[in-house]
């Protein structure tokens, strides 16, 4: 969407899925997922069933970290003068048509924001970091079994490939890697639209194209032998807000070094005609000491979401794995000439 | 109820046995909350149509070692007035594409399948269906596409795989409006083809509780002589807690398409 993603797209496209707050059923909705100050005299709008009607396109992207950063420590929100500071700052340190770091850093920059669409914003709330809980803003300390997991796979990624196994999912376009379960603000595409039908809820990313269909019938989860890279995911109503439960995942899974016991909770609840708060708790003993939280407040997008045919070009995966190849083979051919 | 799925059911294998028999549904399906025929569901094609959409006897397939299982199960056909109408410079494309079925086929290497080819996999798709936008998404290789009914994007950008939908409701039916094809899907395991000037035509119809009928207009002026026609029941998965799982087959062809540039054992 917009000028993210694979391909350069004009942004005078219309939007296709739109509700407006005026298409609400007027009904009265319960008060209690109202009582955030931003949306006191917001109704939520309703499907004709009487669900609260989250659907539309809405893009998560932020420039707020993940983590507190740790010149923030302290400061979970900031005043909007900070705010603007750090946009700013963050801003000019990514901008990717500076050319004051020599011939690495001008290639390391070859992809500017005709590709890149971080954002350009920090998150409505301005709090500092994503990351709710703990509350000093950052990941909970890995368990031994975690750390353990997470260097061996940094090691992984940092050799050259064997094959495309030793690659991430997203550059083996299995996964899209914002796309979740959890979603978290990437590099582009950080957009998701939202289908409701009184049976389900049907979250469709932008990123590699992948919809997460959602039972909302009280369903349990799949048996515990069928693993699933997005895992499993169940939803449920609790007022105003959808609850959406995934378990089942499998190894490696797409997350943060997480291990395949994941199991994630999502919250969906629309605060304000524009803002579909999104939020997350992260439960992995056997990667993270504590469960831990984040907060997205995602905005209303227009669009329309692009087909991203990611395999189907995955020019990057052969070039990285022929590179591998070429660099063995030139080691093997100096060895030659130079036996030590 | 029973009765009423047994009627479907046999309405459905009647439409499946004559499939130029094309008169008006007498079925009325129920009625989403906009009022439109809900066609909401988990739907399947039985039959061999990925194989070979034409009529074909029973054949071998290609890999040895899978014997019995890896053989091609004979078909009466889909298409309503076949033979398919080739130019013949085509007609021999989709003879060359079936004699190189193996190395020449996306599906093969888990690329997006296009429309209709989609539909009549050997996999189970869902149709989500809200006022404004339908999403048809397929679990073969997690594919998706949204159908606009509102007709707010009335132009694709860009060709792609999945091509780009614009549907309308004709009474009982769903119209939906493909165009914008990359050219580079095909139509089936049998070679069978088209171009990037694909424009299809798809109506989605209700003829029981449990059973849609599917037809397609295929229009191709770069491949074919005229516009011709698919047609085919979908089925309505009924099975305890249906749902779409994975079937993310890139892992399945990384070594198909990379095996080449994986490093060697011992070095």
């Amino acid at each position: 969407m917009k000028r993210s993603g694979m391909c350069h797209f004009p942004l005078a496209v219309i939007a296709i899925v739109c509700l407006t707050p005026g298409s609400a059923h007027g009904q009265t909705t319960k008060a209690a997922a109202n009582s955030r100050p931003a949306a006191k005299k917001w109704t939520a709008p309703r499907t004709p069933w009487g669900a609260p009607d989250l659907q539309g396109i809405w893009d998560f992207a932020t420039i707020t970290p993940m983590e507190r950063p740790t010149d923030l420590a302290g400061k979970a929100v900031l005043t909007d003068q900070e705010a603007a500071e750090f946009e700013k700052t963050t801003l000019e340190r990514r901008n990717p048509d500076r050319r004051d770091g020599g011939a690495a850093a001008d290639v390391g920059r070859a992809y500017n924001y005709v590709w890149w669409d971080y954002g350009t914003r920090v998150i409505g709330t301005r709090r500092s970091s994503l990351i709710v809980d703990p509350p000093d803003g950052k990941i909970p300390p890995l368990t031994p079994e975690g750390r353990k997991r997470g260097e061996a796979r940094a090691a992984l990624l940092r050799g050259p490939a064997a094959g495309p196994e030793d690659r991430n999912l997203w550059e083996r376009c299995i996964l899209g890697g914002n796309a979740g379960p959890p979603m978290t603000p990437g590099a582009y595409n950080n957009n998701v639209q939202l289908f409701q039908t009184p049976e389900s809820v049907v979250l469709l990313n932008e990123m590699i194209n992948d919809a997460r269909i959602v039972p909302l019938d009280g369903r349990p989860h799949l048996a515990s032998n069928v693993r699933q890279w997005r895992g499993d995911s169940r939803g449920r109503w609790e007022g105003n807000t959808l609850v959406v439960d995934t378990t089942n995942f499998r190894d490696p899974t797409n997350f943060r070094g997480a291990s395949s016991s994941l199991h994630v909770v999502e919250r969906f609840t629309r605060v304000d005609a524009g803002t579909l708060l999104y939020e997350f708790t992260i439960d992995d003993p056997k990667t993270w000491t504590r469960p831990w939280s984040a907060a997205i407040p995602m905005k209303k997008t227009e669009g329309p979401i692009y087909e991203y045919a990611c395999h189907e070009g995955n020019y990057g995966m052969v070039n990285l794995l022929a590179g591998a190849r070429a660099e063995e083979k030139a080691a093997e051919e100096a060895a030659k000439k130079d036996p030590r | 109820m029973i009765a009423i799925a047994r009627v479907a059911v046999a309405a459905a294998l009647l439409v499946a046995v004559k499939p130029a028999a094309c008169q008006a549904p007498a079925y009325k399906a129920p009625r989403t909350a906009d009022g439109k025929p809900n066609l909401n569901g988990i739907w399947q094609v039985l039959g061999s149509a990925h194989w070979d959409i034409e009529g074909h006897a029973a054949r071998p397939g290609p890999v040895v070692a899978l014997g019995a299982v890896g053989a091609v199960p004979a078909g009466l056909g889909v298409v309503e007035d076949g033979p398919i109408p080739y130019q013949p410079w085509a007609a021999a494309k989709k003879k060359e594409n079936a004699e190189n079925w193996l190395t020449a086929d996306p599906e093969i290497k888990c690329y997006l399948p296009g429309v209709p080819r989609a539909t009549y996999l050997p996999f189970p798709f869902q149709i989500v269906q809200t006022p404004k936008s339908i999403l048809m998404t397929y679990e073969f290789a997690s594919a998706s596409r949204i159908i606009n009914t509102d007709n707010a994007v009335t132009e694709s950008p860009i060709d792609t795989w999945m091509g780009h939908s614009r549907g309308r409701w004709e009474g009982e039916t769903l119209v939906v409006d493909v165009t914008s094809f990359n050219g580079q899907t095909w139509l089936d395991r049998a070679g069978n083809f088209h171009s990037d000037s694909l424009r299809v035509v798809e109506r989605y119809t209700a003829i029981g509780a449990n059973a849609l009928r599917y037809e397609v207009t295929l229009e191709d002026p770069t491949v074919f002589t005229r516009p011709w026609k698919l047609s085919m029941p979908l089925y309505r998965r009924l099975d305890r807690n249906a749902q779409l799982l994975e079937f993310k087959c890139v892992e399945f062809v990384e070594e198909l398409v990379y095996g080449h540039l994986r490093k060697k054992a011992g070095k």
